[in-house]
């Protein structure tokens, strides 16, 4: 076959200095002859697994090389496939630009959502000759600060890089990211705007003024629509402005660019828009009707835009497969933006707390809103920056906050190696908390173990060292100093422990079977948490006693002194809950054989020691283990008092609390939930025990009830027990319904309810 | 694990009895183009041919086949090995034709693969799906794989993927200290390389 068919040898790949191009199918060919199916010739280094990352030339499916349309950029443009201008046809140019700019807003959102820069916003030609633009005033202002938006973004995210989320955002690597001149774009970018806002006036402008700015040529030919296309233009062009301005604000160091980044902000919105507004002037200009819709469009006209080429770039990405890249539709990629804007909003926003648990507490509520990457790339150079707290707080100043130091120590700088790791992992486990839901819990399960050595270094080294270093501390104040960190180190520990536990739930990595051990892993570590910050806040509370001591404070505050901080009382009520739900699904699979988990090959033992290893190993807590947890549940009957206590303790609690987080919104909707969430399962506790005591045999009244759906809709029987357990915690529930056939399935119908507005 | 084809609603199906399927471990390259059809059928990814060879040329005795009347309706393809201090199992491909599906034939090849897994000393199995892949998903769990992490946009498509985990019971009695002290295996990164052999 070889020798029938001769391969023209492209020209534009050249041959070097030393090599030049040779047929060599021929020899192949003969190879071939004398293998048999599944032999194969290999290098020393080349064994099976080498091979499998191996192309198959000629595959349109791997080579990617074949779908390629061009060679090279050059050669896609001498086909003409970005002209300059885009038509000869003044109104036409306008619109093929417009096309562009939408598409690469289209673009842009979908780099931001997780692909490559090559193939999605430099796919467009324009942007990859940057010198070529230049006679286009327009386009080349725009391309230019395309280029530098991009920079400035693939800066933060760099800045900020913490995973390999981030590795494919910032691989720039052969793209002309920083085109000479692109730090001017705004000036350029202005003049366009300054000129198509006075071609705008010129058209509005009644025919008798007309006569006063008659030189000013129009934007295209077409009088009709010259009002409408300086609009799409203008509303264009200006949120790329506001856009790069917010940007170049945030990024001002020590937050103090945030207040104008927010202006910047609202303007970005109110031009998006204006920008979605104008896609029904170039919807029906480009194609008559805007029936089609615009669902799969990248552009607001519904035009394919011209000089894009994603498989150009191919020779860039990875020797993989060519993948073809789907595109966000232009309303999506503006949808996504919205959503950016708002998130980067909500971080302009924030008051930069100083007190570590303030910022701990924001981080969580901001994740509420699930922010993508390039959002919390901003959260994480705001927070950590040159080491300090938003670049300004040294972190020893931090912890001796978070770990109420008394005054007198705070300003003492003490230099310590052990305080100094301390303070990078403080560092690590904010940045950690600026990454996404799976990366963070992946990494806090690690860092727990680094708390936990942490722990053990502190209390060995601060008798030694403090006694070496600290002359000038009195002893007593050293103490006072190593008992305050300690606690908090293991406050902070808890913390940990119970945000991996409880992001498992958001992840969706626990199966109902599951629950029962995940509650009861819960109810430990919160009460650990609850007793390290109780205990934290009496130790300060003590420091501070003697001072007012001193000033012979009134009685009444002395009594006040024995009050449970309302902190530590919602632990109390998340305690309630976790032992409360524990109970019931150990009662619940030991006397109804629900829940249960019999696999063939393992049993709960192994599943216990999967999914807590990482707080095992970190002994998080001490001395608990499968065993601890078998005991507490084997017995368990749902006739057990204590069960119904919990839930009742924690509703009383939860509704006490209430004026305590009468500030707080979200605190007080964390109370609702509770609330509910203890009162549902009390209702069915005892419809549950009710029934069981009057059914003949073990599970008989699961097929004896007739009405469906007992908890909430027939109180007088019930083949249906819903049951409400929360799926995140602390925020969302699981509504459970099982029916009771023994053994089937019993999660026909698992909703996750963000809310609970039953 | 690569993302499944979304499967079309409507699909016929076939009426057999359990005994009708005959079991069959990797028997040769013949049985090599109806692994491939299938999972070229099924599966979204391509794969080239050495993918495939890797696995049933280095571990044939974890590649089973489903046959019923002399077609192939199912297959799996699985490897194991020396991870990071663990000897663990990987369930590369699994797949069952749609007219075949619901009769328990992925469960027994699964099931078969994991017992020879078991016997040839190791101490876990793992595989990834997709977090949509509610069929895999619940076969999965019933044989007792737990969802041990969520791997981000771990497909192509965007979709999340799940590390599912199966670990067997130690061999040996155990006190509840040896229990405690669990393997160190920490391994996500280099997993990555290693195992999602086809992105
Ligand atoms: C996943 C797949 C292999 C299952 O094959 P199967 O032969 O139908 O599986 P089984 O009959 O052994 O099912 C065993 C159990 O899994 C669960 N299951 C399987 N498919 C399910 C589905 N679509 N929905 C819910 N549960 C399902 C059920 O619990 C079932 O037990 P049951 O029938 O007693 O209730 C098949 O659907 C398939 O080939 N899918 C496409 C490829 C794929 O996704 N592969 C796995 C990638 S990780």
């Amino acid at each position: 076959m070889a020798e029938k068919v001769k391969l023209p040898i492209n020209p534009s790949i050249p041959s070097g200095e030393q090599t030049v191009w040779a047929d060599i199918s021929f020899l192949l060919d003969s190879a071939c002859e004398g293998l048999r199916d599944g032999e194969l010739i290999h290098g020393e280094n080349f064994n099976l697994f080498a091979a499998m990352s191996a192309l198959e030339i000629m595959d349109p499916k791997m080579d990617s090389g074949i779908v390629r349309r061009y060679y090279s950029v050059d050669e896609a443009i001498d086909s003409g496939a970005a002209p300059i201008p885009l038509s000869s046809d003044r109104t036409l140019d306008v619109q093929c630009v417009i096309d562009i700019m939408d598409h690469l807003l289209s673009c842009e959102a979908t780099w931001h959502k997780g692909h490559s820069l090559a193939q999605t916003v430099f796919s467009c030609i324009y942007l990859l000759k940057p010198d070529r633009t230049t006679s286009h005033a327009l386009l080349h202002s725009y391309c230019r600060v395309i280029r530098a938006t991009c920079n400035l973004v693939v800066s933060v995210v760099s800045d900020a890089r913490t995973n390999e989320e981030e590795d494919l955002f910032t691989m720039t690597y052969g793209l002309p990211l920083k085109g000479d001149g692109d730090e001017k774009c705004l000036s350029m970018l202005h003049a366009v705007e300054e000129t198509i806002a006075r071609q705008l006036r010129a058209c509005k402008a009644p025919p008798s003024k007309r006569r006063v700015v008659e030189d000013m040529e129009p934007l295209q030919t077409n009088p009709d629509l010259e009002e409408e296309y300086c609009k799409a233009l203008l509303c264009r062009i200006r949120f790329r402005k506001h856009f790069f301005h917010a940007l170049t604000a945030m990024r001002r160091p020590q937050g103090r660019g945030l207040e104008l980044a927010r202006k910047h902000i609202a303007s970005c919105l109110s031009e998006l828009d204006s920008i979605l507004k104008s896609s029904k002037f170039l919807c029906s200009n480009a194609c008559g009707t805007c029936e089609d819709g615009l669902e799969d469009r990248t552009t607001a006209s519904g035009c394919q835009p011209i000089g894009f080429d994603a498989s150009l770039n191919c020779r860039l990405s990875a020797p993989t497969p060519p993948r073809a890249i789907k595109i966000l539709s232009w309303i999506k990629g503006v949808e996504y933006f919205q959503k950016l804007l708002h998130d980067l909003d909500i971080l302009c926003s924030y008051s930069l707390d100083p007190l570590l648990e303030g910022v701990l507490h924001f981080v969580i509520e901001f994740h509420k809103f699930q922010p993508d990457l390039v959002a919390r790339a901003h959260l994480q150079v705001l927070l950590i920056h040159d080491g300090k707290l938003y670049g300004r707080d040294p972190v020893f100043t931090v912890i001796s906050k978070a770990a109420a130091l008394p005054e007198v120590l705070k300003d003492y700088e003490i230099q310590n190696e052990v305080l100094g790791q301390l303070g990078q992992l403080v560092i690590n486990l904010l940045k950690i908390l600026c990454t996404n839901a799976a990366w963070q819990r992946r990494k806090l399960g690690k860092i727990l173990q680094d708390w936990r050595v942490s722990y053990m270094q502190l209390e060995l080294g601060f008798k030694k060292e403090f006694r070496e270093i600290s002359s000038t501390l009195d002893e007593n104040l050293c103490a006072k100093i190593s008992k305050h960190i300690l606690i908090w180190v293991e406050e902070q520990t808890y913390w940990i422990a119970s945000r991996f536990l409880s992001l498992g739930f958001d992840l969706e990595l626990y199966s109902p079977s599951e629950y029962c051990m995940v509650y009861w892993y819960m109810y430990v570590v919160f009460i650990r948490l609850a007793e390290k910050t109780h205990l934290k806040m009496l130790t300060s509370h003590e420091t501070g006693k003697r001072k007012a001591k001193k000033k012979k404070d009134s009685l009444k505050d002395l009594a006040r002194d024995y009050q449970i901080p309302p902190g530590v009382l919602l632990l109390q009520c998340h305690i309630y809950l976790a032992e409360a739900l524990t109970m019931m699904l150990a009662a619940l699979r030991n006397e109804h054989k629900v829940f249960t988990s019999l696999g063939p090959f393992n049993t709960e033992l192994e599943r216990f020691n999967q999914h807590f290893e990482l707080l095992q190993k970190a002994s998080i807590p001490d001395h608990m283990s499968f065993f601890s947890y078998e005991e507490s549940t084997m017995n368990t009957r749902l006739s057990n008092p204590v069960m119904l206590n919990c839930f009742k303790d924690a509703q009383r609690i939860a509704k006490e609390l209430r004026s305590s987080f009468s500030h707080d919104p979200e605190k007080m909707a964390e109370l609702r939930r509770i609330e509910q969430v203890a009162e549902h399962n009390g209702v069915a506790l005892n419809l549950i025990c009710r029934n069981s005591s009057t059914a003949s045999g073990d599970g008989e009244f699961w097929r004896s009830g007739s009405a469906r759906d007992g908890v909430l809709g027939s109180p007088d029987g019930f083949r249906r027990v819903s049951i409400w357990v929360r799926s995140t915690w602390p925020t969302g529930m699981v509504k459970s319904s099982f029916d009771g056939d023994g053994d089937g399935e019993f999660f026909r119908d698992m909703k996750v309810r963000r809310d609970l507005g039953v | 694990m690569e993302p499944a084809v979304t499967a079309k609603e409507g699909e016929m199906t076939v009426e057999l009895e359990g005994s009708e399927i005959e079991y069959v471990s990797y028997g040769g390259e013949h049985h090599l183009p109806l692994i491939m059809r299938l999972v070229d059928e099924e599966l979204s990814e391509p794969y080239s041919i050495f993918t495939y060879r890797y696995f049933v040329y280095l571990w044939p005795q974890l590649s089973f086949l489903a046959f019923h009347r002399g077609k192939c309706v199912g297959t799996i393809v699985c490897k194991m090995g020396e991870h990071r201090s663990t000897f663990r199992g990987y369930i590369a491909m699994l797949v069952v034709l749609k007219p075949y599906r619901g009769r328990g034939i992925a469960t027994e090849l699964v099931t078969r693969s994991i017992k020879v897994m078991m016997e040839s000393g190791c101490e876990e199995v793992t595989l990834e799906a997709e977090v949509t892949n509610k069929g895999a998903l619940a076969l999965y769990g019933r044989l007792g794989f737990i969802r041990a992490k969520r791997l981000f946009r771990y497909y192509l498509n965007g979709v999340d993927a799940f590390r599912l985990k199966l670990l067997f019971p130690r061999r040996e009695l155990h006190t509840s200290l040896q229990m405690m002290a669990t393997k160190n295996e920490n391994h996500e990164e280099m997993h990555l390389l290693q195992e999602n052999f086809c992105s």
